[in-house]
């Protein structure tokens, strides 16, 4: 008798299967992101309803001169916090995984505390930042780098140091994330390839190199998207911060976003703002599946 | 003796129980009261982090609702961030998910007005109440037609504070601010504080420099004036005094990263600066917090103008207005405005109240200092009623940061700020 493969409930007919998760999605993802893009096509203000289709606002922000201050800022707080909180966790996680088989004590206290941080909201970190990096005479970080005769460093007055600030704030809260991703990606990895590996005398970097790093090609490039989708989202920690100053030297795309809707009162215009921040989240998304695509 | 103090405690504990129930942290009133207003307010009073303060107004509304046994007051705690609460509160009401009653800020209340949301609270208040309010404060809360639809309940105002052991006479104009600043630094101390970060409080503290040459920001229709004309001129003297002061070292730089009053307090108690730009609340603050021979050293002044005789100074402060067009619940809210905080509120917390006989009925308000604030108010301005003054806000809040942290020249920076503010307003 010939064993024959268990045929999957969805195989051959994936649409029934499929429609609660479409379902739910078009509810609480499309329908948001369609009536965002409607306004955005509008007049609308917080006061005033929309009256009819106009491509005022559209044309106004696009054309705003302070866009291309906020994009370059943008872009450089989500580069340099995507390539840290990658690094950063990947470390991290490696360090624990080392040891945790070396069975060190502390580790799972460890990892307990690197995730204290990320369980912090976002308004709460900018908060504990901004005393951190208190300019007074008094300020902690300050008179920490004065007992090293250094110092003092204008981390929120000087306008490219405060974003040197907002992205240390937000590394700070952002590696645990990273780190879990690795975490479980390092544990999914066959042990017995490193024992293999050590039985070849394979050193540690080319050990981490020929097994680690291409095994965990996909959950880097997962890692990726989120972590680039969550900086562009961020707003919260750098609003507590530095409210996006001195001037806008710390105002980003999504607190660009929310300055138009709350301050001009302007709903279209905010709308378009989403709309792009949308775009640009869903572009990276694609460029970072595409690179990471499993070339095999 | 022990035994009087002894049945005194359990005669009061029942009552002190039942005080301690009628207010919660959602709910002022029983559970099972028939009927509901909710009232949004904010966390300065009735959930004040200060226990004195909460304690006052804990008293002042169990008492109010004891009075009214059939109500229960579901409260809403607005947070600091006034912008977007009050945005939100104006969506909400608008699409008819607001509160009855709310407390909007003073700055705001013209655009609650223009939308039509604030049902008249007429019945509570009468024609002396209204006629005893400072006119600046009448005019903003009544209508065309007379029609209440808002009690601004205190008012506040910008002064200057000093430590009198660095700087004995009160400077009167920018120029003898500098001096006294730059005399402060070379004894140690940071010359002059003053808001320059990103938020409302910057823009609000440092336009008393452009009111005070008789600057506008707005025309009478509500449009954005303050780049043309002698506006121009006014703006840009005060962004120089501003500019000035950071440049000769008589600020520290670190002001365009002040974004809280609380900021002064801290300065004043750790003794390193000898000068800021606070509000006449902070008075109330310092003395309940630094140790008395600190505080006796601190005095406040009148804002520095061009000129001795050129002054100004902001003023804001809270209102209370009725949401819901149900009569009884407007009338209940302008109850809580009349009885709770106007009155026995501002005297609680030794907030200013915004008509003389209330300054004269409480004792609170004896100390000199209340002098110099009545005084100073009457060089106050409010912010315009436009629904295009937060924007300007945000711009000159831009602006500042840009100039002061040298990243941008004051002539190109209030070009670009004008050039937004028309921009928005157009969209408007």
């Amino acid at each position: 008798m010939t064993p024959t493969a268990e045929r999957a409930p969805g195989q051959g007919y994936p649409a029934p299967w499929l429609i609660p998760a479409v379902a739910v999605l078009a509810t609480f993802y499309a329908v948001p992101v369609l009536d965002v893009t409607r306004l955005a096509f509008s007049d609308a203000t917080l006061i005033q309803p929309a009256s009819g289709f106009s491509t005022v606002a559209l044309r106004s922000i696009l054309t705003d001169p302070a866009l291309p201050q906020v994009l370059g800022t943008t872009l450089v707080f989500v580069a340099v916090n995507v390539a840290v909180l990658q690094l950063a966790g990947l470390a991290i996680a490696l360090l624990i995984v080392r040891g945790e088989r070396r069975e060190l004590p502390g580790m799972a206290a460890f990892r307990t505390l690197v995730l204290a941080a990320w369980v912090v909201p976002g308004i709460a970190n900018g908060l504990i930042w901004g005393m951190l990096f208190d300019e007074a005479p008094y300020g902690t970080l300050n008179s920490l780098l004065a007992y090293a005769g250094l110092g003092p460093v204008a981390w929120l007055s000087d306008p490219q140091m405060a974003l040197v600030s907002a992205v240390i704030a937000n590394v700070w809260q952002g590696t645990a994330f990273s780190m879990i991703v690795f975490y479980a990606a390092r544990r999914g990895i066959d042990p017995v390839l490193y024992e293999v590996a050590e039985l070849d005398a394979a050193g540690p970097w080319r050990t981490f190199r020929s097994i680690t790093l291409p095994l965990m090609r996909r959950a880097i490039a997962v890692n990726s998207v989120l972590v680039s989708v969550q900086t562009l989202n961020t707003f919260d920690s750098i609003l507590a911060l530095t409210g996006g100053g001195p001037g806008r030297a710390t105002e980003v795309l999504s607190l660009f976003t929310f300055n138009t809707v709350f301050y001009n009162l302007d709903l279209a215009g905010g709308s378009v703002l989403a709309v792009l921040l949308f775009a640009i989240g869903m572009g990276l998304t694609i460029l970072i599946g595409w690179l990471g695509r499993d070339r095999t | 003796m022990k035994t009087c103090i002894l049945a005194a405690t359990l005669v009061a504990a029942p009552a002190l129980a039942s005080a301690q129930e009628l207010v919660t942290r959602s709910r002022v009133g029983l559970p099972d009261a028939p009927n509901t207003l909710t009232f949004r307010l904010t966390s300065y009073d009735l959930y004040s982090s200060d226990p004195a303060t909460r304690e006052a107004f804990e008293g002042l509304f169990s008492a109010f609702i004891r009075a009214r046994p059939g109500w229960k007051i579901e409260t809403q705690l607005q947070t600091g961030n006034i912008g977007q609460e009050q945005a939100r509160l104006l969506q909400q009401t608008q699409a008819g998910r607001g509160p009855d009653c709310a407390m909007i800020d003073s700055s705001q209340l013209a655009l609650f007005k223009d939308t039509g949301v604030l049902q008249p609270m007429n019945a509570v208040f009468s024609d002396e109440d209204v006629a005893d309010l400072f006119p600046y404060v009448r005019e903003a809360v009544t209508d065309d037609a007379g029609n209440v639809l808002a009690w601004w309940w205190f008012t506040d105002l910008r002064v200057l504070y000093r430590d009198t052991s660095i700087v004995p006479e009160a400077p009167q104009t920018w120029h003898e601010v500098k001096a006294a600043a730059l005399a402060a630094v070379e004894q140690g101390r940071e010359g002059i504080l003053f808001n320059g970060g990103r938020w409302e409080g910057t823009s609000f503290d440092w336009l008393a420099n452009f009111w005070a040459q008789g600057g506008e920001l707005t025309d009478e229709s509500g449009a954005p004036v303050f780049a043309e004309g002698d506006n121009r001129e006014k703006f840009l003297n005060a962004v120089a005094y501003y500019q000035n002061l950071v440049e000769s070292g008589a600020a520290p730089r670190r002001i365009t990263s002040i974004t809280d009053y609380d900021a002064f307090n801290a300065a004043a108690a750790a003794g390193s600066a000898a000068m800021f730009v606070g509000g006449n609340w902070q008075y109330g603050q310092l003395r309940n917090t630094l140790p008395e021979d600190t505080f006796a050293i601190w005095e406040v002044s009148e804002l520095p103008g061009p000129t001795p005789d050129q002054r100004a100074t902001g003023t804001g402060g809270w209102t209370i207005a009725a949401l819901s067009d149900d009569p009884e619940k407007a009338a209940l809210c302008g109850e809580i405005a009349k009885e709770i905080y106007a009155g026995p509120g501002n005297a609680a917390q030794g907030l200013l109240p915004t008509s003389q006989p209330i300054y004269d009925r409480y004792d609170a308000y004896d100390g000199p200092e209340y002098d110099l604030f009545v005084e100073a108010l009457e060089n106050g301005v409010a912010r315009p009623g436009a629904a295009i003054y937060p924007e300007i806000s945000n711009q000159i809040q831009i602006l500042l940061g840009d100039v002061l942290s040298g990243s941008a020249e004051p002539e190109a920076a209030l070009d670009a700020a004008a050039s937004a503010v028309q921009s928005a307003y157009e969209r408007q």
